[in-house]
């Protein structure tokens, strides 16, 4: 298996048009996983890591554009994130492990596109954008479009992606990113929850965006819930209504790690979180 | 012939905290563990295993790999020349399959190739035709008439062994009692998680002799396993034990070795090695029985406890193992450590077409324990006792007779285990730490008392032979009998002879077991390795060390020109004194002047054993009941479980343990928090899934094993009674630590709940399901 | 292909196929066994080195990507037969048992104290939560570390 490190995106281009039964990879960390279960290895590996254009990590005014080279400790480091990002910061320091997270990547997360996916019910709430680049040129798609399916996404076999772009949020926005495992580290989620949100009068909630990861082929998000907190304080009552309308929006599965009525239950159990969780 | 002064590098006494020797070498990367030999030349080797979970073998089709290039032997059952059958008392298990399969992990042919993936490829081209036969994964199921028999030619079906003991009255009055309890308990699976997997390395010698290094708890014995198996003589076969990457139990007995030796027999005079992947280790290792059992026990008005009825059913998978020997130690622990005149124990160990259960830390105790501490926390509850002054009313003395109808002749230090556990602040403030639960969060405190008995029993003899050199340079050698898998045993020993000879023991040489060069000193197993070697390492030092004076004082007399008793001369750091004169001579100089069948010194030591008559449970005898030196402890949890989403945090954990006196104390502490850290794992994280034979956690992203924000830092409060018959008072420390956490977590569990959970590992879902039993999920 | 690198402080000139397991090429061809393989799939931390002074899981790296880069491998730690403060602390506090995490463990905290040169206990436990270790239970680890991170920081905490 060859494995080469194209400079430019172009390069990358050409290797891949020329090479058919090639793989990008990013961090490695679900990839060389994958290639190591199935026994199935590709022709070619092309590593994205020494493309400087997938490097970038802007703090823009509007946005932050996070290069599909950046790895996630580069994100964990980087301040906009941790104070204005929380849920992604949250969710970045509850995937895996140090040594992972200091090669895998967000866009290979993404990539990845599984249901359990940490980063992903932050980027939904958050809704970031993809950013594809192909033979043509390039184009856009929002995550939330772009992931289709367990492990699937709208990717052709001449794309990949550059960029995820996450618009800044406005001040005095709050996010979590609540993670079920089956232990503390280096756990899948049974159950992730993220949701955004800002207080107006009297407490009240307003733009609120939730999503919920491991709960069914996709991350899930719930519009009904969100319209039932919209306008109501952050308390135990309102919270416990809004749990019983997201677990009826949820469609998990039972596998090794949970069933699927435990992941229902604690996908409305979840929104109690906030109300500990309360902000003035 | 004064000694220049030497700065004395001090002596580490018996009692004192002494890093161990191989840290050194360990945490520079130097240390060769057996997974870490790369013989030149060498060949891999590895085996194809079934696809059925209980088939007979029609044909196995090996042309497709041996006609691959870069493969230099396919070999099945009819390579092998022996018996090719392994096991210590029951020999059940091919090397490789001949007749049939009977779980997932059987090996049916291996092979000998010059690269991982030559040899992945031979693998995948081997063709068996198998004809599936009816499986059975139910060990209640395996017991019916009717059921598929996995060993055919054994009259008692599907049983291993059943025992019974009974005493006093039996259960016949325990429906009389004044308060009563039952539980119906079932523990699952555990896998060992060594880091080290199984692996090793073999090769021909010219004389014919068979010389392997292998990750093993039993090199010696292993040679008598392989000569029997193999067709070989034991004589020639050669086994060298490194420092173990883990072992646990799961590496005692034969694992790879037989392939190993086969495939030396057939690589053309290379050498060849295998090395299990973390999948193949979980799919072909033995792990740790599953039980299920009934507990009913019952005490008067005032809480002295009358009567045990229980019935204990053990899966022991497809071969036998040690599964006879797990049985036997939990049917002698079954009642606890308790007086308790009428027992009513029966028990079972069944095959399955299930993976293989064999031993693992515990070894059948914490399964015991998790029934009998859950069900006296019942009967509190029952009767509104505290379930500690309970415990502390019942928990047995010296010269009692334990439930089993065991009279305990040796150190009995449960109750100042209780007392020490009750002075605890996590104990006497639980009620305020449990009312002080934040938010969504319930708390519990629960506690376990246990005992565990050391060594092999009556019957097989607990033995060691110490061997002791001292070398020209007057420096020291050891001769470890018995595999360091990481309890730092080999570095004791030194400590032991250092602590006699008035030695430093950091630089003494140690030699780790080798069947060439140290000497038959029995399993690294039964919490028994410092025990009974540390007793044969004191004689051998006593004996070196009167063999070095005598000489000392006869070359002193020659100086003094006139006879020196040997009383009068004592060794210190590098030298030899006599001290009416203060003369010395340097050990080296003293060491020259012996021959060498004079500087090595051999010890033989065989553990007195129990041998008092027992009314019950005789068929037990010979797989090591009764026992005879016993350690005990106390242990408490506290735990936090989360109403939203059940999942349990354990927040601190107390071990009061009675493993005799502390030779070495942070050895004791590594032990006692290792197997603590083990037997949280055991009840909170690790859930082992098999259906149908197939196992469906199969690494480690599936087998949840705690990592360093899973565990809490714990207390650990040595109680230490002088046992007489162990080195320097000493008892064996490697297994008590992990015996009793499952129960004490699950009386946490039902104290913070409500509701008892009683089905295997405490997942998250089972605690969440709990609370919403008792009305408290989702609630602040 | 020919890698060129910097190895424990020497630069290194390697023949081997790029795919291959940085861990196989340091255990099988470089003769450098210190560096421990127990899980293949990054869940155990035990194959940890430090590329470019970060910890990396070498199990989950392919020969290729070392180009230009600086390793660290546990045989790289000690200088002149004196250990380093980390390797000393493991083994005056019990943090050794079988040792076969040990490598993984010292160069992961290595690479904490790097990042986090005054940690907590909490922080210690976090940091190392991606190596496992299945004998100590981890308590005399963290008083290691702890330890390690009173000397560097020269005595005060």
């Amino acid at each position: 298996m060859d494995v080469l490190f194209p400079r430019t995106l172009e390069e990358l281009q050409k290797l891949r048009t020329k090479t058919p039964g090639s793989l990008v990879m990013a961090g490695g960390t679900d990839l060389l996983v994958k290639i190591r279960k199935t026994g199935q290895k590709p022709t070619a590996i092309f590593c994205i890591e020494r493309i400087a254009e997938l490097q970038r990590l802007d703090v823009l005014d509007d946005e932050i554009v996070i290069g599909a080279a950046v790895t996630l400790q580069q994100l964990l480091e980087c301040d906009t994130i941790k104070t204005e990002l929380t849920a992604l910061f949250e969710a970045l320091s509850a995937l895996a492990s140090p040594p992972v997270r200091h090669s895998a990547t967000l866009v290979g997360n993404v990539c990845t596109a599984s249901p359990a996916g940490d980063t992903l019910p932050p980027l939904y709430v958050f809704a970031a954008e993809v950013e594809i680049s192909n033979t043509s040129g390039r184009r856009r798609q929002s995550i939330a479009e772009f992931i289709t399916g367990p492990g699937k996404t709208t990717l052709q076999p001449d794309e990949i992606v550059t960029a995820v772009r996450v618009p800044k949020p406005v001040d005095g926005m709050h996010s979590v990113y609540y993670k079920v495992g089956k232990r503390k580290a280096m756990a899948i989620a049974v159950a992730s929850m993220a949701a955004r949100f800002e207080f107006g009068e009297a407490g009240a909630i307003k733009n609120i965006k939730m999503a919920w990861g491991s709960v069914g082929p996709t991350v899930v998000r719930a519009i009904d819930v969100e319209a039932y907190l919209t306008g109501c304080p952050l308390s135990v009552d309102y919270l416990r209504e809004a749990g019983r309308l997201a677990s009826a929006a949820v469609c998990p599965i039972d596998d090794v790690r949970a069933s699927a009525d435990y992941r229902r239950q604690v996908t409305g159990n979840l929104l109690l979180r906030l109300a500990r969780d309360k902000r003035d | 012939m004064e000694a220049s002064l030497v700065v004395n590098p001090g002596v580490k006494e018996i009692g004192q905290s002494a890093a161990r020797l191989d840290a050194y070498t360990k945490v520079t990367g130097e240390e060769k563990f057996a997974a870490d030999c790369y013989p030149e030349g060498f060949l891999w080797a590895g085996v194809k295993r079934s696809e059925h979970a209980h088939a007979r073998i029609l044909a196995i089709d090996t042309t497709g790999a041996t006609a691959l290039s870069r493969v230099v032997s396919v070999l099945t059952h009819r390579d092998i020349k022996g018996k090719n059958r392994l096991g210590i008392f029951e020999k059940d298990q091919p090397i490789l399959a001949d007749e049939r399969v009977r779980h997932y992990g059987d090996a049916v042919a291996l092979v000998v190739a010059e690269s991982k993936a030559a040899l992945a490829e031979a693998l995948a081209a081997i063709r068996v035709e198998y004809e599936p036969l009816p499986p059975v994964f139910d060990p209640e199921a395996a017991l019916e008439t009717g059921a598929p028999i996995l060993h055919p030619t054994r009259p008692a079906g599907n049983v291993l062994i059943q025992s019974e003991i009974v005493c006093g009255d039996g259960a016949v009055n325990l429906g009389e009692c004044a308060f009563q309890a039952t539980v119906k308990i079932q523990t699952g699976w555990q896998e060992h998680a060594f880091l080290e997997t199984q692996t090793g390395v073999a090769w021909m010698e010219e004389d014919g002799t068979l010389s392997m290094t292998v990750s093993t708890q039993t090199p010696f014995r292993d040679r008598l396993e392989l000569a029997e198996a193999l067709g070989l003589s034991p004589a020639k076969i050669h086994v060298v034990a490194p420092c173990l990457g883990g072992g646990f139990g799961g590496k005692d007995g034969v694992s790879v070795q037989g392939f190993l030796a086969l495939a030396a027999m057939h690589s053309g005079g290379r050498p060849v090695k295998i090395y299990y992947s973390r999948e193949e280790s979980i799919l072909a290792g033995v792990k740790r029985h599953p039980m299920r059992a009934d507990y009913s026990v019952g005490c008067d008005k005032d809480g002295v406890l009358q009567a045990l009825s229980c019935n204990l059913l053990f899966d022991t998978g497809a071969y036998a193992s040690l599964g006879a020997e797990v049985f036997a130690l939990a049917m002698e622990h079954a009642g606890g450590p308790y007086r308790i005149p009428n027992v009513s124990i029966h028990g079972s160990a069944v095959y399955t077409n299930n993976p293989v259960s064999g031993a693992f830390r515990g070894f059948g105790v914490p399964q015991a324990a998790a029934a009998m501490e859950q069900v006296i926390d019942e009967l509190a509850k029952a009767g509104g006792f505290d379930p500690l002054e309970l415990r502390r009313k019942n928990a047995v003395r010296r010269g009692d007779t334990s439930p089993t109808g065991v009279l305990l002749t040796q150190t009995t230090g449960i109750l100042e285990c209780l007392d020490q556990l009750e002075r605890h602040p996590l104990w006497r403030q639980r009620k305020k730490w449990c009312e002080s639960a934040p938010a969504f969060k319930r708390r519990g405190v629960g506690i376990a008392t246990i005992y565990h008995s050391v060594g092999f029993g009556p019957a097989i003899a607990d033995y060691a032979n110490a061997k002791l050199e001292i070398l020209t340079d007057g420096n020291f050698r050891v001769y470890a009998g018995v595999s360091d898998m990481g309890q730092g045993n080999a570095s004791t020993y030194a400590q032991i002879a250092g602590h006699i000879l008035c030695q430093p023991h950091e630089i003494m040489d140690i030699v780790l077991p080798d069947t060439a060069r140290t000497l038959p000193s029995a399993s690294s197993s039964a919490s028994r390795t410092t025990f009974t070697y540390g007793n044969a390492m004191i004689g051998a030092a006593e004996l070196l060390r009167d063999r070095i004076r005598a000489r000392a004082a006869l070359m002193i007399s020659f100086q003094l020109l006139h006879s020196v008793p040997i009383e009068e001369v004592a060794l210190l750091p590098g030298v030899a004194r006599h001290l009416p004169s203060g003369r010395s001579v340097p050990l080296s100089l003293v060491a020259t002047m012996m021959d060498v069948s004079e500087r090595t010194v051999t010890y033989s030591y065989t553990c007195p054993v129990n041998n008092q008559p027992i009314a019950s449970g005789e068929n037990l005898r010979m797989h090591g009941f009764p026992h005879r030196v016993v350690t005990y402890g106390a242990q408490l949890v506290t735990v936090e479980v989360d109403t939203l989403t059940g999942e349990t945090v354990v927040c601190d954990m107390l071990n009061c343990v009675d493993a005799g006196r502390v030779l070495n104390p942070q050895a004791y502490e590594q032990q006692v928090q290792g197997g603590a850290a083990q037997g949280l794992g055991y009840a909170l994280f690790e859930e082992f899934a098999v259906t149908d034979g197939r196992i469906l956690t199969g690494d480690f992203s599936t087998y949840i094993l705690p990592t360093a924000l899973d565990v809490p830092d714990m207390v650990t409060e040595p109680v230490t009674p002088n046992e007489k018959d162990g080195p320097f008072g000493m008892k064996g420390v490697g297994e008590i630590g992990i015996d009793g956490v499952f129960p004490a977590i699950a009386n946490a569990i039902a104290v913070a709940t409500g509701v008892r959970i009683t089905a295997e590992t405490m997942s998250a879902e089972k605690v969440l399901a709990a609370l919403r039993q008792t009305g408290q999920e989702g609630r602040p | 292909m020919t890698l060129n690198f910097i190895l424990n402080g020497k630069n290194l000139s390697v023949e081997t196929s790029p795919d291959r397991r940085v861990v196989d090429l340091l255990r099988e061809d470089l003769g450098l066994s210190g560096t421990k393989e127990c899980c293949g799939s990054g869940e155990c931390g035990a194959c940890t080195i430090l590329v470019d002074g970060e910890s990396r899981l070498s199990c989950l790296m392919l020969a290729a990507q070392l180009e230009g880069r600086t390793l660290l491998t546990i045989e790289g730690l000690a200088s002149n037969g004196e250990l380093h403060v980390v390797q000393q602390a493991f083994v005056d506090h019990g943090g050794v048992q079988c040792g076969f995490c040990t490598p993984g463990m010292v160069l992961a905290t290595l690479d904490l104290l790097r990042r986090i040169p005054d940690p907590t206990r909490a922080e210690v436990r976090r940091e190392l939560s991606g190596n496992l270790c299945r004998c100590t239970g981890y308590q005399k680890i963290v008083d290691a570390v702890m330890a390690a991170a009173r000397t560097l920081n020269g005595g005060m905490s």
